[in-house]
């Protein structure tokens, strides 16, 4: 999601735009830029830079200005590189858009038959050509004929040095505000980014221009119309609007796995040929057949889902599979072939542990395998290709949704890695596409039955210590749950695979000490089981995480979570919905910091 | 202006769709009822809206966010305890300092419906009013020139044709009215009883008659009827997926991106399908059907006058008609419903008529092959349904029917 604002007034132009960039963060991205007429010489300065708004803050020199428009991007197809930021140009114009720009390559291939260059590979530089096509010495003009040869979706603000009192806007189905201040007037995408400044505003609805003055406020239809625009007084604080309702930003999220799942899913299952397919993915038929050995690097969470991708690439691909924490893979010494495929999931694509991690496999001459949510982040241009998992922006420190996208990722890719290698036939692949389409149903269905976690979570908010046991490709969920839990509730936490408890583990537990198990249907029901009896034989309290139909765990436990009934190899993601909610209600009751935990960073970017 | 919508109600008698979401996020024509009602707002203008919300309103705040992408800006409240609508307009005093426009959140209404009560307010508070030729069963509302004398909840007798919508303009002094409001026999804060202790206090209550668009789904089933009349109203038919050759599309069809149609396929609008779709090869799908996102549905399927909810999967040589099937169910192939007339369908102890229906079944079950549904049987939601099984009855919530 990309973010726009713009800013006409006697404040400092460059100060308030960057500023209004950063409220508008959380929407993701991974570049920014920003243009200028300068107050001194009336020339426009333009300057954009791929990665923080800070990177461009420290290239931005000092200039007075009065007139602007800044860009964040936010890629979901094509580079995320300085050549392709916004704002884009065509001769004394300067745009920002969000949105997409559906007939581009036939409005293109024109533009250039009539001697326009391209100097980026975006959609927006065509809009910015056609309104310069169409300028005959009235930019609201010019773009309102633009507009009609464009399919597809915009918000849009427009600056031309010829023009140094106005900026044009426009909008259809992206979302675009305007601000209105004191002999000053904010353009935006959304209102946190100029609440510091005004809190009256007004909504353009699709197919409004706006000429936006210092002092006056013009809105306009597509035929030129005059229309008459209520304004309107926020009275709310910016945080709480992202938030959408919720109290914080990781229920949101934990929420957002309905969505998130799917979108990780979109376009790569083709469940009636039982193949997945990732364009992305760099790999040829002969190179997947020719891969000796995977090496998972992996940080925290992602650590956890890369444990989780070693069972299902040696279980359904029989590909031998390792998994190391990037900050040890770094200083042992790595035995790493070209036959070897390393695979670096981190969320962020920032963490430094991993992207040195990366860096030092790629002198093996291997293949080297990036799965990350941010598009463009450093990690996508270390490795030879990268998956992205498409799971949106994630605020909330805890990783939750980005997690479940991880696995899904993992998932199809153990499938397709199967399937090209012949250790799975057509018809279980199949069945495991047919039965992950339904994973955002089951989702849901936990979701509704969020008070009995809630309820459980109460019952041992006052405990020191909280163990989970897991066992085969339960384990990575049991680790995994009890980092949800160390990160947001303080509370200690231990995963264990359930059978290593009698090796140690098991002299910890005591009277009433809780034990989560991981404990779905499958080949290593019985043995969970008597590892469960193994517990209650100490007094401890077992929690079950169950499938719905079972019936005779809750004879020896003392509470049942249950999950709804899916293929044995995927409950693990349903499982892990449950250890976030745990994680997440007992952190509320005790009234921790959730969003931001203490000593804990989002990305974490030093070694 | 700020709008007001009162999202906060369970829906009982459109169960079992609401065993899962509150109605007023029931879909008609690919999207809630709230949505319709959310657009129909801001093509007015009004873009400041405060949403009262209680039961299931993690669904409402999941698909609304804050609003931006529909060009609004949406504020929650949360409603404790269902007491009745007087109790949820009072929770937005603080929020709220002129006049204001409420809304109930499951009707579907259409931007002219706004505009209508906007055009006409006048006097202390304004309601809109639509007529019915069957009034049982609403308020209704008795008035001499514009000037309401009277609202009556559900009167036993026919009185009026003249049914009051929920749709009011009210300025702050309301929120002093509700405070001295009693409770209903019914045992809620009524918001029609403050009004009507204004009227008789002498303030000035004005209706406006609307012939605009103004639908009370009562029932699960009346979502058909809602579904079929916006779908013949709706505009803006788009493909963005992909059609196989020898598929054929007729008519309005919207599909929405990532959806494959596959050959042998005949689809005649109007009808929705959604993104992320799988349909066929071979399946027929007839007028006045949506199907939701993430929806496969198998070679040989008909589909006719039916809403299907997201994440549903229907298996091959099904037949639907005029049903609803709901969320993330999955069914097995040879999946028949069974169509009747006239049907008495009985809900919470209460006899109600479906003129015509198939079926209606709630979220997340599982349907395994060959099951029959007899007209109006429903299904609850969380239920196991075995093959072969033929549902002669209404089969309640965690069902397992071998």
């Amino acid at each position: 999601m990309c973010g726009i604002v713009g800013y006409i007034g006697n404040g400092e132009a460059s100060d308030i735009i960057i500023n209004s960039l950063k409220k508008l963060e959380y929407r993701g991205y991974d570049s920014a830029g920003i243009a200028l007429i300068d107050g001194d010489n009336g020339s426009t300065a333009i300057y954009k830079k791929e990665g923080e708004i800070s990177n461009l803050e420290s290239i931005l020199p000092p200039i007075t200005s009065r007139i602007g428009i800044g860009h964040t991007r936010w890629a979901t197809h094509g580079k995320p590189t300085t050549k392709n930021a916004h704002p884009h140009s065509s001769g004394n114009i300067s745009l920002v858009h969000n949105g997409i720009i559906e007939n581009y390559m036939e409005l293109k291939e024109e533009l250039v038959s009539e001697g326009y260059e391209f100097s980026s590979d975006t959609d927006t530089e065509v809009l910015a050509h056609l309104v310069k096509k169409h300028y005959t010495g009235d930019l609201y003009t010019a773009l309102r004929t633009a507009l009609g040869y464009v399919h597809g979706s915009y918000a849009l603000a427009v600056l031309s040095k010829d023009h140094p009192d106005e900026l044009i806007a426009a909008r259809k189905d992206s979302p675009l505000i305007i601000g209105l201040g004191d002999n000053e007037n904010f353009i935006a995408s959304d209102i946190p980014a100029i609440l510091e400044y005004t809190k009256r505003v007004i909504y353009l609805d699709n197919f409004e221009l706006v000429s936006v003055k210092q002092d006056s406020i013009q809105v306009f239809d597509l035929e030129g119309n005059h229309k008459k625009k209520e304004e309107h007084i926020i009275e709310w604080s910016p945080e709480a609007a992202e938030k959408a309702g919720y109290s914080h930003f990781m229920l949101k999220e934990i929420h957002e796995q309905t969505n998130s799942i799917h979108e990780t899913m979109l376009g790569r299952l083709h469940e009636l040929e039982g193949d997945v397919i990732f364009d992305e993915l760099g790999l040829s038929r002969a190179q997947i057949s020719q891969i000796q050995r995977i090496e998972i690097i992996a940080c925290g969470t992602s650590y956890n889902a890369g444990l989780l991708g070693k069972y299902l690439f040696e279980k359904l691909a029989g590909i031998h599979t390792d998994v190391d924490t990037a900050s040890e893979f770094r200083y042992s010494s790595p035995v790493v072939t070209p036959g070897t495929l390393v695979m670096a999931i981190t969320q962020s694509g920032e963490t430094a542990d991993t992207l040195a991690a990366v860096h030092e496999a790629t002198y093996y001459e291997c293949k080297t395998l990036a799965i990350t949510n941010v598009v463009g982040s450093t990690i996508s241009r270390d490795a030879s290709s990268t998956i992205y998992t498409r799971a949106g922006p994630e605020i909330g420190v805890a990783a939750t949704k980005s997690f479940t996208s991880q696995l899904v990722v993992l998932y199809l890719l153990a499938i397709l890695f199967a399937r090209v290698r012949y250790t799975m036939d057509a018809d279980k692949a199949q069945q495991l596409q047919s039965e992950l389409r339904k994973i955002p149903g089951h989702v849901r269905h936990i979701l509704e039955n969020e008070r009995s976690i809630h309820k459980c979570a109460l019952k041992f908010v006052k405990t020191n210590d909280y163990f989970f046991i897991g066992r085969n490709i339960n384990y990575p969920i049991a680790l995994e749950g009890a980092l949800k839990l160390k990160e947001i509730s303080y509370i200690h936490a231990e995963g264990y695979a359930a059978g290593e408890l009698k090796h140690g583990p098991l002299a910890l537990i005591t009277k009433n000490v809780p034990v989560v198990a991981i404990a779905p249907q499958g080949h290593t029901y019985d043995k969970i089981l008597s590892n469960i009896k193994e517990v209650k034989a100490r007094d401890a309290s077992v929690i079950a995480i169950a499938d719905m139909d079972d019936t005779e765990i809750s004879k020896y436990v003392d509470a049942v979570l249950t999950i709804p009934k899916t293929d044995e190899m995927l409950s693990p993601i349903l499982s892990s919905i449950v250890v976030q909610l745990l994680a997440y209600y007992t952190a509320l009751e005790k009234k921790c910091s959730i969003d931001k935990p203490r000593n804990l960073a989002k990305s974490v970017t030093v070694e | 202006m700020k709008a007001v919508i009162l999202a906060a109600g369970e829906g009982l008698r459109c169960q079992p769709l609401t065993l899962t979401r509150s109605k007023v996020m029931l879909p008609v024509a690919n999207k809630p009822i709230l949505e319709h009602i959310i657009n129909a707002l801001a093509s007015c203008g009004i873009k400041e809206i405060i949403m009262v919300v209680g039961y299931k309103k993690e669904r409402i705040m999941d698909y609304f966010l804050d609003g931006i992408d529909l060009g609004v800006n949406i504020t929650y409240i949360e409603q404790k305890g269902q007491l009745g609508t007087a109790h949820a307009v009072k929770q937005v005093s603080s929020l709220v300092d002129c006049e204001f426009i409420v809304l109930n959140g499951d009707n579907i209404i259409e931007s002219s419906t706004i505009s209508d009560i906007l055009n006409g307010r006048s006097g202390d508070v304004t309601l809109l009013t639509v007529t019915r030729e069957y009034a049982e069963g609403y308020g209704i509302v008795t008035s001499t020139d514009k000037r309401v004398s009277k609202i009556e909840e559900k009167p036993k007798e026919d009185i009026s044709h003249m049914v009051n919508t929920g749709i009011y303009i009210f300025n702050p002094d309301v929120f002093n009215e509700i405070d001295f409001t009693t409770v209903s026999q019914t045992g809620e804060y009524a918001i029609t009883d403050t009004i009507q202790k204004m009227i008789d206090s002498g303030k000035t209550v004005n209706m406006v008659h609307s012939e605009s668009t103004w639908i009370d789904a009562v029932h699960s089933w009346d979502l058909l009827r809602a579904n079929a009349y916006l779908l013949e109203r709706h505009e803006h038919f788009m493909n963005k997926g992909t059609i196989e050759d020898g598929a054929v599309v007729r008519g309005n069809v919207s599909i929405g991106s990532n959806t494959i149609i596959r050959s042998g396929s005949y689809i005649i609008g109007p009808a929705i399908i959604g993104k992320n779709c799988g349909i066929g090869p071979n399946t027929v799908i007839l007028p006045s059907t949506t199907i939701g996102d993430n929806c496969t549905v198998e070679p040989s399927v008909q589909i006719k006058n039916s809403i299907i909810m997201r994440d549903v999967r229907i298996g091959s040589f099904s037949y639907i008609s005029n049903s609803i099937i709901g969320a993330h169910n999955s069914i097995g192939s040879n999946f028949i419903t069974e169509t009747g007339d006239n049907i008495s369908i009985e809900i919470n102890g209460i006899i109600h008529t479906a003129s015509k229906l198939g079926t209606v079944i709630g979220d997340g079950n599982i349907i395994k092959h060959r099951v029959l549904t007899e007209p109006g049987k429903m299904i609850a939601t969380g239920c196991t349904i075995s093959s072969g099984v033929i549902i002669r009855k209404s089969i309640p919530e965690n069902s397992l029917v071998i």
